[in-house]
């Protein structure tokens, strides 16, 4: 038995079909010698999805290959990277599971179009950032309120590929969360310097980085 | 393992496209949905906003067993995603969008998105509430750093530590029994010298064994640097404080309307909730309010949905009539 509902796949069906413009390919990054429920539940995911649309491919690596790990500006695994011809750093440290799931899918869409739902100042703003900005979004997955944080960090990335922005699943990698001190969440961090809580509107989100680069 | 899917609408306006619309609704709680599926069913071209993700406060809550119809409860999360479900099958749009401002004078009426204007004939505002803030020393400073708003989001950071919730409501009862599982002693410190829970949620918190009441009891300040380390409170009365040596501390003391971006736009009280007449018309023609943001003496799913619903048909007679 799949992960998702033949309702919901036809929906997700429909939408791919409405909205991807372009190939988009998931890179997963997985242990293939651990058996967990977590990691195999994590792949399975990935190919009920890909099966939904023929823009959409996966590939799976394994972990043990450090070189093409970093190769991807990746740090650590499980991850799964969303790549297209856009440019755009889009990742998930761990499942994007819960509500998760619903940004994944929005972020897989924006990658195969040009969608950008962002007010247009914020994205005069970002596209004056000219030097590398980290944005680790650590969440749980039964946190409602943490997607909307991962959204707009993969969003600024897609703004301005200067910024690189990487969902963390705060229990997957809880001793990187404890080094970040990590108690609710959201929790954001920029450039391993700036700090802050919660699911904060775009603009104020993007003071918070300005903070980081000042 | 769960994946929750929101559906998203079928037509999006983040091109700040400017849309007439009969029905605005801000706000996909439960009112808001409701109201959603009132107006879906009349065919009343009708668009949410909504800032969050649908479902409204209660997608935090752990469990909840008093909305008829779950005999044996629900979890929030799931009480959300069906409402949503339910509202979007009658055709009403839901922009994941924040509203950021309102010119209820306009005729037609305005209304200003992250995304763009739209305008619309009639608004039902349907926000709801947050969490109140205790508003004492090391409160701003701690928040994210030990003290947390949201027991289904962080509890798990709390494994096996010793924390407080403050206030002995039905909402500070209710999380203190899903932070029994992973804390390992809870105190619930109240202001007032008896819990206002219902009894059955009290009696629970008894056979659990390692919550403690402290009545009668007021937070004076919270303590800590980079990191909640304990919570000094104070004896009703008796002026004596102590340290409360904690990890965690949880806020339950109530709620604040989620209105801010309609002040001066339309009444309200001194907390912020709107005022309505028993049609839950506010005090500006063609806005309605319904659910926890309005002026009302009981805040339940119950009763937001029945506010819902008589907002629809408020709004439907209203544009009818016009």
């Amino acid at each position: 038995m799949g992960f998702l509902r033949e309702e919901d796949k036809e929906y997700l069906r429909n939408e791919f079909k409405k909205r991807l413009k372009r190939e988009v390919e998931l890179l997963h990054f997985t242990d293939k010698n651990d058996n967990s429920d977590y990691l195999q539940s994590s792949k399975a995911l990935l190919e009920e999805l890909v099966e939904l649309n023929d823009y959409l491919t996966l590939t799976v690596k394994d972990c043990s290959d450090r070189a093409e790990l970093e190769s991807e500006g990746l740090l650590m695994c499980p991850a799964t990277k969303i790549k297209s011809s856009r440019k755009g750093f889009i990742n998930f440290y761990g499942i994007p599971a819960g509500y998760e799931f619903s940004g994944f899918v929005e972020d897989i869409i924006d990658m195969g179009s040009d969608n950008l739902p962002l007010p247009d100042d914020v994205v005069l703003a970002l596209s004056k950032i000219d030097e590398p900005i980290d944005i680790k979004v650590f969440i749980t997955s039964a946190c409602p309120y943490c997607v909307k944080a991962v959204r707009t960090a993969h969003l600024f990335s897609l703004a301005n590929d200067n910024v690189r922005a990487s969902m963390i699943d705060a229990y997957g990698f809880s001793d990187l969360a404890r080094e970040h001190n990590v108690s609710s969440v959201p929790h954001i961090v920029v450039n391993d310097r700036v700090s802050f809580v919660g699911a904060l509107p775009e603009k104020e989100f993007l003071s918070r980085i300005m903070e980081s680069i000042r | 393992m769960q994946f929750t899917l929101k559906r998203k609408s079928e037509e999006t306006s983040s091109e700040g496209v400017k849309s007439h619309f009969e029905a605005v609704i801000i706000g996909a709680g439960p009112a808001g949905l409701t109201a959603a599926i009132y107006l879906g069913r009349s065919k009343i071209d009708t668009v949410i906003f909504e800032k969050m993700v649908p479902g409204g406060y209660i997608v935090s809550t752990d469990w909840i067993e008093n909305y008829p119809g779950f005999p044996d409860g629900v979890s929030g999360e799931e009480l959300g995603g069906l409402f949503e479900k339910q509202s979007s099958k009658f055709g009403v749009r839901t922009e994941n969008v924040e509203v950021t401002g309102v010119d209820f004078e306009a005729r037609p009426m305005i209304v200003e998105t992250m995304n763009g204007s739209y305008t619309a004939s009639a608004i039902i505002v349907a926000t709801g509430t947050k969490s109140k803030k205790l508003g004492v020393p090391g409160e701003d400073e701690l928040i994210g750093k030990g003290i947390s708003l949201c027991a289904t989001c962080d509890a798990p950071f709390f494994e096996g530590e010793d924390i407080v919730v403050v206030g002995a409501g039905n909402s500070g009862i209710q999380e203190s029994l899903y932070l029994s599982k992973f804390a390992r002693s809870i105190r619930i410190i109240e202001f007032l010298d008896h819990p206002t829970a219902e009894r059955i949620l009290l009696d629970r918190i008894k056979e659990i064994g390692k919550i403690e009441l402290l009545l009668s009891h007021r937070v004076t300040r919270f303590i800590g640097d980079d990191r909640l380390t304990g919570v000094e409170v104070e004896k009703r009365d008796f002026n004596q404080k102590r340290i409360l040596d904690v990890k965690g501390a949880f806020i339950y003391v109530g709620l604040v309307p989620n209105a801010g971006f309609l002040k001066g736009s339309i009444d309200m009280d001194k907390e912020g909730f709107i005022e309505t007449n028993q049609e839950l018309k506010s005090s500006k023609e063609g806005v309605f309010a319904a659910g926890d943001v309005r002026i009302t003496s009981l805040r339940q799913v119950a009763t937001a949905i029945g506010d819902g619903a008589l907002a629809a048909f408020k709004v439907r007679q209203y544009l009818e009539g016009r």
